[in-house]
This record gives structure tokens, C-alpha cells and sequence, in this order.
């Protein structure tokens, strides 16, 4: 054997440690378990006694059990409708946000900032959640100060509408949204914005031509990062909506955890392999159509 | 445009005080004698004395820290190996592999977390504590080789090269000399890790076994029976003064590294 195939052995040994060990977990928990809830939502796995036996003979059975469910096009056009209002509330909220802190602020303020925006989050979610639907209810505070500006004059019952769902989903994604927006603002070069003003644009026209277009690609992230899994939200729709705010999440949800049993499961699989086809069909669309606007201007 | 100035810092710091209000008013709630959410009638500590003894929440507390370090454990193993290699090495296909890594990221978890259930079921795998740290590494291991990749890039691998030439082996150059050059790189995917990890319900909901909680699988099963029960009141206190120290180590170790 000569030397150098020997160095070849040793580097795809390291090769083999170095990605290969972490890939084959990934390949095995999973990469793989897609491929079989694939499989499961065909129908290709039959109970037999306590055993799964792998039956090659693919059915649609469970996407049209899927269909037949009272509501679901209702309910898929809902999570569309949550996830893109979601988007947009966080967008609205924070554009303005990260600019002061990643443009105006003082550089040695930035990361206390940041930190101030990010400790919230770090308090577990559900608890978040629980502390919105406190301020929410009925006598909760909200209403009390609405009724004390005399906005309204009876409570209003927030909890259980897609106000209440919509609401507590912006607040919820909001830092999803804030840290790529920050990533690109706060490297947006001033004397940019310093030139166009010496070559006579105003400051709207200044934001207009060279702040946004920049911070496009910040945008985008964060659209996508709010967007893909807030279709797919259950946990809020469940603690803080009813009957009426079903969504492909709370589907997905209660066939799995809920109906159990094969059938359960196969429907559940279904809803999900749905979720992730619209998923990647609007994520498409999306920065088909961003994209596009970036080519115009 | 003193005047938009203006008017962006009184909405910028609005809104840092927004974000806070609801866990304030549950904390500040959780001492109300009354069941009122809106009146303070008087100070207690009885749903501290409450929290205190129901062994529950601890059960599940001290469940969600241990499966957060075994999990962080793991997957920041698996994330140095997997970041050592996509930028020490060149091969075929490593595009296709350093974008596969990034795949559960984007993933929603809930598909994530069903895929999983369905996989170890078929397997004939029983659900256990284990079932749960399986799952949580699957998304871990993403995210701490995000942040360890990023310290590895801006690294100069010459100093590694310097130690071969000065006589150390590979695993030498790479334990004296690598290693404490990502420890930062290191820190902060760790805590990231953990917290993701001691944060997630929906996988760990999917694949637990009957009857085993973590915090986020109690406080989901207090909240879900529609009630308001005052003890999460007082859970949040103790939640929040956990999420400071989290606050106050992220920013003593971790600077510039928002994940």
C-alpha cells in the first residue's frame, strides 16, 4: 500500500467522523421519519396484532378521510389568513423598531437594546401565552383600560375570535421578525444615506431608494421565518381561541393526539404532508414575487 | 426629520415597555388575595406556599433541565464535528450537505414532531425521556452549527497549521488550539441549544411517554383546562427570574450572536 493511499483512507476516515456521524443522525431521526409518515399517510403501513407490516400498495384513503372533515377548507384558509396578518403585524411593528435601534441608535446602547427585546422571549412560551390570555379576558386589563378611555362601554370578549388569536400570535413571533431585520439594518452603511442626501434626496426618498431595497433581504428571512411556521400554530388558537379559530395546526393536533388510533394517524400524516406542500408552494410564490419588485425598482 | 426621530424613540421604547407588560401583570397578580385580574385587594403568598408544595411542578422542572443538558450535550458534540468538517475539509457534495444541516430550522416543528412519533411507533420504540432527547437533538444540532460554523469561518486556520508545524498531531492542534479559539462560538450554541431545548413543547408533547411532563407540557396542561389557576401566576415569577440569569449569562458570554 503506498503512502498516499493511506492519506486518502485517513482523510475519509475524518471524513467519516466529521460528517458523517452528525449526518447519520440526522438521516435516521430525521430525514428518514419524513419519508415514513410519507409512506404512513398512503396507507403503506398496516397494524397487524401490536406490529407495523409494510404493505407496498399506496392509497389516497386518508387525503379524501382528510377532505370529508367538516370545515377543512375553511380552516386551511384561516391559518393562511392568521400566518399572513401575523407576518405583516410583526413586520409593521418592528421595521420601525430595528431602524431606530440598528440605524439611529448609539452603537454602545445597540446590545442592551437587543437584550431588552430578546429577555421576554426566553420566558417559556406557553407562560407567554397564558400571561396574554390573562390581560385578555373579559375582566382582564385591556378591557378595564379600553372602558377607562371610554372607547367602549360593555366588555368586549376578546378570547375565543381571531382578534384574540391574530394578537397574541404578533407577540408571540414578534422576535422572529426583530433579529433579521436588526442583522441587516444594523450593517446598513450611513454614509449611504449621508450621499444621497449631499446629491439632494430628501430623507423619505433617501429611505425609500437605498434603506428599504437594502434591508430586503432582512425582510424576506423574516417574513419566512413568522410565515412557514405560523400555519401551522396550534398551541394559540387552542389556548386562547375556540371553536371558531380551528386551524390546519389544531387539525393536525387533535387527529394525532386526539382521534389516535390508525386512522388518526393516517389523516394527521396527510394534514401534515398538505401543510408542507402549500408551505413550500407559497414560500415559492413569495420570493418569486419579492424578487420581482427588487428587479422593477 | 428631528421630528420622525423623535417619534421613532418614544414608539421604540413604547414598545420595549409593551413587550414586558403581560408578564408583569401576571406576576404582579400572583400576590392578589381576589381571583380579580384587574383590582389588587390585598397581598398574599398563599399561591406561593401553593407552588411550593406541589411536587409536580418541580418533577416536570427538574425533567426539562436534565433533558436540556443531555440534549445540549449531544448536539453541540455532533455540531463541532459537522462545523470542523464543512470547513476543514473539501469534498464532493458539501453544498448539498451544509444546506440539508439547515433543514430542520425551516421545518415547522409540529411536522417535525409527528414524523418523529410515527417513525419510532412503526420501529416498535417505546416512548421514554429518550424518545424526547432524540427529538429535541434533531433540531438542535442545527442551530448550534449555525452559530459554531459562523465562529469557525472567521477563524484563521493558521494557527491551527502553526501548531502541526511546531510538532502537535492533528487531535493535539485541534484540543490545544482550535478548541479554545471557538469556545465563545461554543458558549453561546450551548445556551441556545438549551434553551431551545428546555423552551420546546410540541416534540416533546409528541413523543413523551404517558404521564412524564417537562414545564412547558405542565404549564399546557394547567392552561388548557380554560381556567386561570393563580399558582402559574406564581410559576411565572420564578420563570422570569430564571430567564434574567439566562439574560445576564447570554450577555456576559455570548455578544453578537442573536439566534
Amino acid at each position: 500500500m503506498s503512502i498516499i493511499d493511506i492519506i486518502r483512507r485517513g482523510k475519509k476516515l475524518k471524513l467519516f467522523i466529521f460528517i458523517g456521524i452528525p449526518m447519520i443522525y440526522l438521516l435516521i431521526f430525521f430525514f428518514i421519519p419524513f419519508l415514513i409518515a410519507f409512506l404512513y399517510s398512503l396507507g403503506m403501513f398496516k397494524q397487524v396484532v401490536y406490529q407495523y407490516v409494510f404493505v407496498p400498495e399506496p392509497s389516497l384513503e386518508y387525503y379524501s378521510g382528510l377532505m370529508k372533515f367538516p370545515g377543512i377548507f375553511k380552516s386551511i384558509q384561516r391559518s393562511f389568513y392568521y400566518a399572513s396578518l401575523t407576518t405583516l403585524g410583526t413586520f409593521l411593528i418592528s421595521y420601525p423598531l430595528t431602524y431606530y435601534i440598528g440605524v439611529k441608535l448609539e452603537e454602545k446602547y445597540r446590545d442592551l437594546a437587543v437584550l431588552i427585546i430578546f429577555t421576554p422571549f426566553w420566558i417559556n412560551f406557553l407562560l407567554r401565552v397564558y400571561a396574554m390570555r390573562f390581560i385578555l379576558h373579559e375582566a382582564g386589563m385591556i378591557n378595564l383600560i379600553l372602558r377607562l378611555i371610554g372607547i367602549i362601554s360593555e366588555p368586549i370578549k376578546f378570547l375565543g375570535t381571531d382578534t384574540a388569536v391574530i394578537i397574541v400570535m404578533i407577540y408571540s413571533y414578534l422576535i422572529f421578525m426583530v433579529l433579521p431585520l436588526y442583522g441587516v439594518l444594523e450593517k446598513l452603511d450611513v454614509e449611504l444615506l449621508e450621499a444621497a442626501a449631499t446629491l439632494g434626496a430628501t430623507p423619505f426618498k433617501a429611505f425609500i431608494k437605498i434603506t428599504l431595497p437594502l434591508s430586503l433581504p432582512g425582510i424576506l428571512a423574516g417574513s419566512l421565518l413568522v410565515f412557514i411556521p405560523a400555519v401551522g400554530e396550534f398551541v394559540i388558537p387552542e389556548l386562547v381561541g375556540g371553536p371558531n379559530t380551528t386551524t390546519l395546526g389544531t387539525i393536525i393536533y387533535s387527529f394525532f393526539l386526539r382521534v389516535r388510533g390508525v386512522t388518526g394517524w393516517g389523516i394527521g400524516s396527510a394534514a401534515a404532508l398538505i401543510y408542507i406542500v402549500l408551505i413550500l408552494v407559497a414560500s415559492y410564490v413569495y420570493m418569486k414575487f419579492v424578487g420581482g419588485e427588487v428587479r422593477l425598482g | 426629520m428631528k421630528l420622525v426621530d423623535k417619534l421613532l424613540k418614544i414608539y421604540t421604547f413604547g414598545i420595549l415597555g409593551l413587550i414586558y407588560v403581560p408578564i408583569v401583570v401576571l406576576i404582579v397578580f400572583s400576590f392578589n388575595e381576589s381571583k380579580s385580574k384587574v383590582v389588587f385587594t390585598g397581598f398574599t403568598l398563599e399561591n406561593y406556599y401553593r407552588l411550593v408544595g406541589n411536587f409536580r411542578v418541580w418533577e416536570s422542572f427538574y425533567n426539562s433541565i436534565w433533558i436540556g443538558v443531555v440534549v445540549t450535550v449531544v448536539s453541540v458534540l455532533l455540531a463541532i464535528l459537522m462545523a470542523y468538517g464543512i470547513t476543514r475539509y473539501e469534498f464532493r457534495g458539501k453544498t448539498i450537505i451544509d444546506s440539508l444541516v439547515l433543514v430542520p430550522i425551516i421545518i415547522p416543528e409540529i411536522v417535525e414532531a409527528l414524523t418523529l412519533l410515527v417513525f419510532l411507533v412503526i420501529l416498535g420504540i417505546d416512548l421514554s425521556p429518550y424518545t424526547i432527547i432524540i427529538g429535541h437533538v434533531a433540531f438542535d444540532v442545527s442551530f448550534a452549527y449555525v452559530v459554531i460554523k459562523a465562529r469557525m469561518v472567521g477563524y484563521d486556520p493558521q494557527y491551527e497549521e502553526a501548531a502541526r508545524t511546531l510538532g502537535a498531531d492533528e487531535l493535539r492542534a485541534f484540543t490545544k488550539v482550535t478548541l479554545p479559539i471557538l469556545a465563545p462560538g461554543i458558549i453561546a450554541a450551548s445556551l441556545i441549544a438549551f434553551l431551545e431545548s428546555y423552551d420546546d413543547f410540541i416534540k416533546t408533547f409528541f413523543t413523551r411517554p404517558a404521564g412524564f411532563m417537562t414545564l412547558p407540557v405542565y404549564i399546557w396542561n394547567m392552561a388548557s383546562r380554560r381556567g386561570f389557576p393563580l399558582d402559574l401566576n406564581a410559576l411565572a415569577t420564578f420563570v422570569v427570574a430564571l430567564a434574567l440569569i439566562f439574560a445576564y449569562i447570554r450577555n456576559r458570554v455570548g455578544k453578537g450572536v442573536y439566534l
